[in-house]
């Protein structure tokens, strides 16, 4: 009998410290979470932002990746399971996601707005850094390649695969200049079923010859391994390849770009903390030390306008906006959803 | 109830609740998940309720208390998650509804009664009568409109059933193309697979062994692992490419990743063992006596295979190539590594309204008609081969 009571004791007891074990940590138990899309960026952000304010608040910071899929972020604030505390997000999504409720109002009075360029404050989110893509190609393999959208799509002078960025965004503003229209009538063009129709028929020439990617590593992996010709990539990471001694050809005037933004999701047990953070990494001491070691283009006016950081850093894509196409962001949140359907049904056929 | 049946149910419990947990609950969910359609109503309960003895006459707005209803739906609610919720989903149905609904949210504390004036004058949208109808037609609990999405059909505002515009088509086509791969690649696994088992059970044990090991070491390797090798073996410059144009049987690299070919070599080679297998464990036990039977009434070999080695083996062939289309037909991760945009199937698309658009009904709603297709594909099977149950019994 005694043997009997003490057994249910201690089933009692393991099953009390299994069940725990399943339990959500709670608030104090974690990090700080903030979430980026990975690559170099990440790993020189985590080095000179995300560690020294570890390091200056004493609030313990760790990071994590993902591929821009809301899907989670949305999932946690719904479930009221907050994991992530601070997420770079692409504009739209910002722009949606605070209309939702997913990300929470910055809190204004701890982050100084008035670091920011201008159009990079939001009631959700601040301007983390500017990112664009451009045309590349190795020139270990072809000695000349595409100088702007035009010879990008010219498959009889350069015969070859093109890699360019799955979805509608970018794709269509690409089409649609390869196609002759000025970059300051872009949108107005997207903004009729003529035009939606004329990118689409303009991309339908390629089609073929198109390999899409998804996440930023891919393109350098195709052009790198020599699976793709000519493709489209991120600024930051052809920059870096090319430091590292790839002998890759960039152009400028193949620019399409935008500001990525910190924001807080809504929800969060570390929300004061967060605000606090989103402050430190957007201060102009932590990203100059940044942009010693990563050609990234911090949403801060005084990074960005320091002649010395510009010319030590060419490819900083906010001072390449007279070349470069800014993407319009009121127009993805408006047509995005349906573009994205036309999208899908037009590549998958 | 008897100490005995207590005992035998305390024995099967373990395996019910997995069942449950770990199959029926996931099913059934997914099920409701694809009909479920509560977030117009969530977000607008007046203005649903308010709607109910309102009825379209194809232009046409309702009255003013309807509109005093949405402007008491926007003040009171939370900060926008259910909001945000019923906007995409109404611009599901009609793109454009979801900027139409966030303006009237933005301006709803800044405009006044009476609001069937002040809110078309801000948002022209609410003068018509579309919007209005838009919402009363999704206020349903239950609505079948995602899984008529699922095979490219739509409902309008006077409520007929409409394909959708055939340049936003997509989902008849992708169901006949996961078929067709799935089909093939059974067919694929079928041709390679029997004279392998067939070779392996005519093997010494010992020697079988060491073939069962080949057969199944790819087999313990990870799916990720053998399709990211395909990746370097199928790539312009990779191995394969490298030898046909070093043997000079090709003049310029062929191009074989990302296209149906590099799928199809890809899935047969993650399931073929799955094939192998059960056809292998078959003809081991079959014995070769009624092929000597039938040699020694004279019949050539290819008679004795046909008439007496194939319908004997037919069990396994069909529990094999069961397995195997059961398992393409929900195979993602192969063709989204080796596969170009248009070989992917429904299971890429159900990931992709999983994860990236957030409509789970959409997600559902494929995984509810990829189940049906298949369960149907299978009982049409079984009925085709209905002599291949009784020639087992041997």
């Amino acid at each position: 009998m005694k043997f009997g009571t003490r057994f249910t004791t201690a089933a009692i007891v393991a099953a009390g410290l299994s069940a725990t074990a399943f339990l959500p940590n709670s608030a104090d138990a974690r990090d700080l979470t903030i979430v980026g899309f990975g690559g170099g960026y990440q790993d020189s952000a985590r080095e000179h932002l995300f560690e020294p304010f570890e390091a200056s608040s004493g609030i313990a910071v760790s990071d994590d990746v993902y591929n821009g899929e809301m899907a989670k972020v949305y999932g946690m604030v719904e479930a009221g399971d907050v994991t992530y505390d601070i997420i770079m997000v692409e504009a739209p999504e910002l722009v949606r996601g605070c209309e939702d409720g997913v990300f929470a109002p910055l809190d204004y009075s701890v982050i100084d707005k008035t670091k920011f360029i201008e159009t990079a404050v939001h009631e959700c989110g601040v301007g983390a850094a500017g990112w664009g893509v451009v045309v590349f190609y190795d020139k270990a393999r072809h000695a000349e390649g595409p100088t702007n959208l035009q010879e990008f799509w010219d498959t009889e002078k350069f015969p070859g695969k093109r890699s360019l960025r799955t979805g509608p965004k970018i794709t269509l503003e690409v089409a649609l200049m390869a196609d002759g229209v000025a970059a300051a009538d872009v949108y107005d063009v997207l903004s009729t079923p003529e035009g939606v129709d004329r990118a689409f028929a303009k991309l339908d020439e390629i089609k073929d010859d198109i390999v899409w990617w998804k996440s930023g590593a891919q393109p350098l992996q195709f052009v790198g391994s020599g699976e793709v010709d000519y493709a489209f990539g991120y600024t930051g990471r052809i920059i870096r390849a090319m430091g590292e001694g790839a002998d890759y050809d960039m152009n400028w005037n193949t620019l399409f770009y935008s500001v990525d933004y910190w924001a807080a999701v809504e929800g969060s047990p570390m929300a004061e903390q967060a605000m606090q953070m989103i402050d430190y990494i957007t201060d102009a001491g932590p990203l100059k030390n940044q942009t010693d070691v990563w050609p990234s283009s911090p949403a801060n006016k005084e990074i960005n306008m320091d002649p010395e950081i510009q010319a030590k850093n060419p490819g900083m894509v906010l001072n390449h906006s007279d070349t470069g196409l800014f993407l319009n962001t009121e127009f993805w949140i408006a047509n995005g959803d349906d573009l994205e359907a036309r999208f899908t049904s037009w590549a998958a056929q | 109830m008897s100490g005995k049946s207590k005992t035998s149910w305390l024995l099967v419990a373990p395996l019910l609740i997995l069942v449950c947990v770990g199959f029926i609950i996931p099913i059934g969910y997914t099920l409701i998940k694809s009909i479920k359609n509560p977030e117009v109503t969530a977000a607008l309960p007046r203005t649903t309720a308010a709607l109910e003895s309102w009825s379209f006459d194809g232009e046409n707005a309702p009255p003013e208390a309807v509109f005093e209803a949405l402007i008491a739906d926007i003040e009171q609610g939370d900060r926008g998650r259910n909001y945000g919720s019923m906007t995409r989903r109404l611009n599901f149905e009609e793109s454009g509804a979801r900027s139409t609904m966030m303006k009237a949210r933005r301006i709803a504390d800044k405009i006044k009664a009476p609001y069937a004036v002040s809110l078309p004058q801000t948002v022209p949208e609410f003068g018509d009568g579309n919007i209005w109808q838009l919402i009363k037609q999704n206020s349903n609990p239950y609505t079948a409109r995602y899984l008529l999405r699922a095979i490219d059909l739509r409902v309008t505002t006077d409520g007929s059933i409409v394909s959708v515009p055939a340049d936003q088509a997509i989902f008849v086509d992708l169901f006949q193309r996961t078929f067709v791969i799935s089909i093939w690649v059974t067919i694929l696994c079928i041709v390679l697979g029997y004279p392998t088992a067939f070779w392996m059970s005519t093997l010494s044990d010992r020697a079988a062994g060491y073939v069962m090991l080949l057969v199944l070491i790819p087999f313990w390797t990870s799916i990720l692992v053998r399709t990211t090798a395909w990746f370097i073996l199928l790539q312009r410059e990779g191995p394969i490419n490298a030898a046909l144009l070093g043997a000079g049987l090709v003049d310029e690299p062929l191009r074989m990743i990302f296209t149906r070919f590099a799928v199809y070599i890809a899935m047969v080679h993650v399931l073929l063992p799955f094939f192998i297998l059960p056809l292998y464990g078959v003809m081991k036990r079959l014995g070769m006596e009624y092929v000597k039977a039938a040699a020694s009434l004279g019949a050539p070999p290819w008679r004795q295979f046909v008439t007496v080695y194939l319908p004997l083996s037919m069990p396994g062939v069909a529990a094999g190539a069961v397995i195997v289309f059961m398992l393409s037909v929900g195979f993602y991760i192969t063709p989204a590594l080796v596969g170009g945009l248009q070989d992917q199937m429904v299971s890429y698309y159900i990931a992709f309204y999983a994860n990236q658009t957030i409509n789970l009904g959409m997600a559902s709603s494929l995984a509810v008609l990829l189940l049906l297709f298949t369960a149907v594909t299978i009982a049409i099977v079984k009925k085709l081969l209905p002599e291949t149950g009784r020639g087992i019994r041997a």
